[in-house]
């Protein structure tokens, strides 16, 4: 039996894997917690865990977050510098400072054995640091966004050594080693083929997507039973709000009425009327839509990106923002999908990409082997059976 | 002398030929709806992803001659010099070079 402690941002896809890992190790009976920046819905928070808000740290910040959290519409706007930008220096950094003295408090009443920080919540593992605390840390995403600019943008890599170390030396942190991550395990939720890094260092734990908690929301699955058309998914995902119009726009343009079905996750409001063809809802069961799928559309949101490939599918992503390019090479050198780019979005660029990704099975034989990967990896009991084991490790020895 | 002011192309020239670049790239559909001027940023206003700058400056390359290392001089910049880097800028730097 162990305690763990969930470090998380304000950010649901980043959260989404640690309530599955959790959830599993409750099970196991051990006792979870979470801690962030901004209430948890109580539906989300598996039974027997509890979610921590340091409401008393947290308050007098109150303003400061809500202007990042609302900043983070800009994103699908922003060029790629600024996007860096906006992600690093005025979101992961302030937040970390907002979130250590929460954290620490949290820690001191919890007592945890380990402490598991989200790769973009540095606060958990400066507040493990200074608590001299084991710590793992958790990588929804395929690592090393930003490449590697220490040869190749050497004034980019110094703006980010600085902007980390300015963080630490804050906290009192005077180590010339960056503590914002575990050096001892990283759990990264996909797979190293698909993630590009043949040989990762020993901490490095690819173990392939978790599976998304339970969602039991109510589908016409009859209407899409009787399709027999290709059936293709389409998402924006959660946020992106105010794209949405023009994007399915475009698709109606495309696929309105042609041979194919579409299943549009999104709010049926942003369009007036839609096509026969298309299946419209905004909240959608997704994880049970997509194995009766043959292609998925999106913009490389990782949870969409993860549902895909897990089922084998070929998907036309059209990147917008953050890390939705590195997400797109990724898929393009798997050569598992086709990429269009938002901005430069074509309708007939589309309608090609989608019959080549119908007709050519060398796309479906490559999210096959991406598949592969991802169960092979372990998913969700290996994610646990790491934590577990690492917990056992890093006890302290109680000597009586 | 009158040769090297002959050799030298003026600001005008050069960035006719860079629109005709960009169009190339990004593509006629798009540029239609941007006005590109000397003062357009090309991060924020011409939105090019980074695929797209390697592609220009392949053509900025075989067109001004090998000595000009347009990738190499974006790699040294900063992030505010990136997001402020404006076609006039690019314009001055291969005019450098020539």
């Amino acid at each position: 039996m162990a305690r763990f402690l969930f470090v998380v941002p304000p950010f649901f896809g980043h959260i989404s894997p640690t309530l599955s890992v959790g959830a599993s190790l409750i099970a196991n009976g051990h006792e979870v917690a979470w801690t962030g920046l901004i209430p948890l819905a109580d539906k989300h928070i598996p039974e027997g865990g509890r979610y921590i808000l340091p409401e008393a740290e947290l308050s007098p910040h109150q303003e400061e977050i809500a202007r990042i959290l609302k900043r983070q519409d800009d994103g699908p706007s922003l060029s790629g510098p600024e996007v860096m930008k906006l992600a690093l220096e005025e979101t992961y950094i302030p937040f970390a400072h907002i979130m250590v003295p929460g954290v620490l408090r949290v820690a001191d009443e919890f007592q945890p054995d380990v402490i598991v920080n989200d790769c973009i919540t540095f606060a958990g593992a400066l507040a493990a640091h200074l608590k001299g605390i084991p710590c793992v840390t958790t990588t929804p995403v395929p690592p090393d966004v930003m490449g590697d600019t220490a040869s190749s943008a050497p004034k980019i890599f110094e703006w980010q050594q600085n902007l980390i170390k300015g963080l630490q030396r804050e906290l009192g942190i005077y180590t010339e080693e960056f503590v914002i991550h575990s050096h001892e395990m990283n759990i990264v939720f996909t797979s190293k083929e698909f993630a590009g890094f043949p040989e990762p260092d020993p901490h490095m734990k690819f173990v392939g997507p978790v599976k998304g908690r339970p969602n039991d929301t109510p589908f016409d699955w009859e209407r899409l039973e009787k399709a027999t058309t290709p059936k293709v998914f389409v998402s924006l995902g959660t946020l992106l709000v105010d794209i949405r119009k023009e994007f399915f726009l475009k698709l109606i343009e495309a696929f309105g009425n042609e041979p194919i079905t579409i299943v549009a996750a999104t709010d049926p409001s942003v369009i007036d009327e839609w096509p026969e063809n298309f299946i419209v809802q905004g909240f959608v069961p997704q994880a049970d839509i997509i194995p009766k799928m043959d292609a998925v559309i999106c913009h490389g949101g990782f949870n969409t990106v993860n549902d895909t490939f897990m089922n084998g599918l070929p998907m036309l992503i059209t990147p917008i923002a953050y890390d939705h390019f590195h997400t797109a090479a990724l898929i393009e050198n798997a050569g598992c999908g086709i990429k269009v780019r938002y901005k430069r979005l074509r309708v007939p660029d589309v309608k090609n990409a989608m019959r080549e990704l119908l007709e050519n099975p060398q796309y479906r034989n490559a999210a096959q082997h991406i598949r592969d990967t991802f169960n092979a990896a372990g998913g969700n009991a290996k994610a646990v059976s790491l934590l577990e084991d690492f917990a056992i490790a890093n006890r302290v020895t109680e000597t009586a | 002398m009158d040769q090297l002011i002959q050799d030298k192309l003026s600001k005008e020239e050069i960035f006719e030929t860079l629109h005709q670049f960009i169009t190339e790239v990004i593509g006629e559909e798009f540029v239609e709806e941007m006005d590109i001027t000397p003062a357009s940023s090309f991060t924020k206003d011409l939105e090019m992803d980074s695929i797209e700058i390697v592609a220009f400056s392949e053509k900025v390359k075989n067109h001004f001659g090998s000595n000009i290392d347009f990738t190499g001089w974006l790699s040294n910049m900063d992030l505010d010099e990136i997001i402020q880097l404006k076609l006039e800028n690019i314009i001055n730097y291969i005019q450098e070079c020539q």
